[in-house]
């Protein structure tokens, strides 16, 4: 999977695409709207992450280039503008996601899942972590084969821990995921606890083994070791 | 006071005092005058009787206008002048004479003569010609006036035009102050500096927006370059205690980072930066937050309850009505106690959120002031933003507390 990351800022463009490579894929960089546009004419890319505000150039402008020679791409707009005009612009002119800074590596990973995902590059709309296996087109959850029936949040919550398997995920990263900032919750994450427990004794009913690692009651892991 | 109706006030007190200064002067000047003429007119007389009798020994009798009498010793009476009352057969009335009375020698004879003229005549031509002078004064002043008065409203009129201009001015709807340009030269020199000033003002203000705003987004790419760099560190096998730490800062750069967030929201708001005012169900988005916010209810065990008789509806941006809504009901939510509940009603006149809650200090005037918060983990900005919205949108926000606190939200009238 070719990712081409477009951002001035180096150490945030080093940071996402280190993360990035040790999530298996293959990254190009792009620091300025110059070497981005070279980029987008030569090469055919999976998925773009942009950030609109380049110091040579508007990246809304690189959305139409990519529109034109990568009309298979996949488009994740970064911004430092939480504006409901940006985001429908950026929308309108063709990309699949508008990521809000600052953002958590677990959060761009589980966006470019799911855009990959709806682009149809990940081939199957089926994500499997030892018994359980979730279908993002149906949005169902089986576990050993049998159907269990999960909230809009609590499936949300399993995509993203699957998605993130062997992360720490801290509840800032869990409640924005969940709520974006539709909430303002004074940083009150009790709520993270309600979920997992529905989500475990749901899992335990369905016989599944419990992978939510809590770490020193302060975040959390999902994983099989 | 408007400038004019003061101008026209002193106006007219000062002529008024004028007017009656000058009649009651011009009446004492007038009843001095024709005095002294009337004295004059009976001294000419006594002058022709005297002439008269020397010349032919007639002595003229005209009671009670002339009386001559002879008399045997002369000096008995000065020559002087009095008013007397004298009754009239005619008229069947006491009226006012003004006597002249002297004592003359014709021939060796002596003659006592008293001559009277009516007094009335001269008082009646002293009022006459003292109406006469306040009617003139009166009618000029008048004219002058009102002239004056029309003269000015001309004059003035512009002025009066762009300090309407100056009144609906405001920095917000990023228009020039369009003023009238006037022939009068301080007009002229006060709209220059108006326009100057609201000049600064407006680069002034855009240079400040700009600032904030770009201040506002820039400090997003460094919290986001901390928080990832946070976060990957957090990744490795970390003690118990480096964890914490690790946590912590990324709960306080998450927290930086949302009320930066949140006073760029403010500001946008402010600037009335959304756009597409929709008419939005107010019932339909409780319903949407109510079940999205559930999980919230049930872990602090809270009980809600929506009643709605009616819908209110509210012609706004759909993303500030959601988070106006979502706001309040956080605010009830967070500032809540466990087992506790939250009442909302709904109807087309206003709706209302209550909750039961630990009591406070707050009142309707503090409650929505910025970074006034309920407990240590809230920023203060949740209730700002709310009244905010409510300001921008023509509608009203009242908090009032007895057991339980309630946000009232109505259309204001």
């Amino acid at each position: 999977m070719k990712i081409l990351i477009i951002e001035d800022e180096i150490e945030l463009l080093i940071a996402i695409s280190n993360f990035l490579i040790k999530e298996n894929y293959i990254c190009e960089l792009a620091e300025n709207f110059k070497k981005a546009d070279e980029k987008l004419s030569i090469n055919d890319y999976d998925l773009i992450l942009l950030d609109i505000t380049l110091p040579d150039g508007n990246g809304l402008e690189l959305l139409k280039t990519i529109k034109k020679h990568q009309i298979k791409s996949g488009v994740i707009i970064i911004s430092a503008k939480n504006s409901t005009d940006d985001k429908i612009n950026g929308l309108d002119l063709g990309a699949d996601d508008y990521l809000t800074k600052p953002f958590q590596l677990s959060e761009l990973n589980s966006r470019i899942r799911a855009v990959l995902r709806r682009r149809k590059f990940d081939g199957s709309s089926i994500i499997t972590f030892n018994e359980i296996s979730v279908n993002t087109e149906s949005k169902s959850i089986t576990i050993h084969d049998k159907e269990i029936t999960l909230t809009k949040k609590e499936y949300d919550l399993l995509l993203f821990f699957i998605i993130n398997k062997n992360r720490v995920l801290t509840k800032e990263a869990i409640a924005e995921h969940l709520w974006e900032d539709s909430i303002d919750l004074s940083d009150n994450f009790d709520f993270i606890y309600t979920h997992l427990n529905n989500i475990r004794k749901k899992f335990k009913i369905a016989g599944s083994k419990d992978y939510i690692k809590t770490l020193y009651g302060m975040g959390y892991k999902f994983s099989d070791a | 006071m408007k400038f004019l109706t003061r101008i026209n006030r002193n106006y007219l007190i000062l002529f008024s005092i004028t007017l009656i200064v000058v009649t009651i002067v011009g009446y004492l000047a007038l009843h001095l005058i024709i005095m002294d003429e009337a004295k004059e007119n009976l001294l000419s007389r006594e002058y022709l009787i005297e002439k008269q009798i020397k010349n032919t020994g007639e002595i003229p009798n005209l009671n009670p206008l002339i009386e001559v009498t002879k008399t045997d010793e002369g000096g008995i009476v000065k020559p002087s002048f009095k008013e007397v009352i004298i009754w009239n057969e005619l008229e069947q009335e006491n009226e006012v004479f003004l006597e002249y009375s002297n004592c003359i020698k014709v021939n060796n004879t002596y003659y006592l003569i008293k001559l009277r003229r009516f007094a009335f005549e001269n008082e009646d031509l002293v009022l006459a010609l003292a109406i006469a002078i306040f009617i003139l004064l009166l009618s000029a002043f008048l004219i002058s006036f009102f002239i004056t008065r029309r003269l000015n409203k001309t004059v003035w009129a512009e002025f009066e035009h762009n300090l309407h201009a100056i009144e609906s001015f405001s920095l917000d709807l990023n228009k020039n102050i369009s003023l009238i340009e006037s022939d009068t030269e301080e007009f002229e020199r006060l709209n220059k500096v108006i326009n100057n000033l609201t000049e600064k003002l407006k680069t002034d203000y855009l240079m400040l927006k700009e600032f904030t705003e770009n201040a506002a987004h820039e400090i997003q790419t460094p919290l986001s370059i901390a928080l990832i760099n946070l976060e990957e560190i957090l990744q490795h096998d970390l003690k118990e205690e480096t964890f914490q730490k690790m946590v912590a800062s990324i709960s306080a750069l998450k927290r930086l980072s949302s009320l930066n967030q949140s006073l760029i929201l403010l500001t946008k708001i402010e600037n009335k930066q959304f756009l597409f005012n929709n008419e939005v169900s107010v019932n339909e988005i409780f319903t949407r937050k109510l079940q999205e916010f559930s999980v919230l209810f049930e872990t602090k065990a809270l009980d809600v309850k929506i009643q709605s008789e009616n819908d209110f509806k509210i012609g706004i941006n759909k993303q500030l009505a959601e988070i106006m809504i979502g706001n309040l009901l956080s605010n009830a939510i967070n500032h809540n106690v466990h087992n506790g509940n939250i009442r909302i009603y709904v109807n087309s006149d206003y709706f209302q959120i209550c909750n039961t809650g630990e009591s406070n200090l707050f009142t309707n005037d503090t409650i929505f002031n910025r970074f006034v918060r309920g407990n240590p983990r809230s920023y203060g900005l949740g209730l700002a933003i709310v009244k905010k919205i409510c300001e921008t949108h023509n509608l009203d926000i009242h908090y009032t507390r007895d057991n339980r606190h309630c946000f009232t939200i109505k259309q204001k009238s």
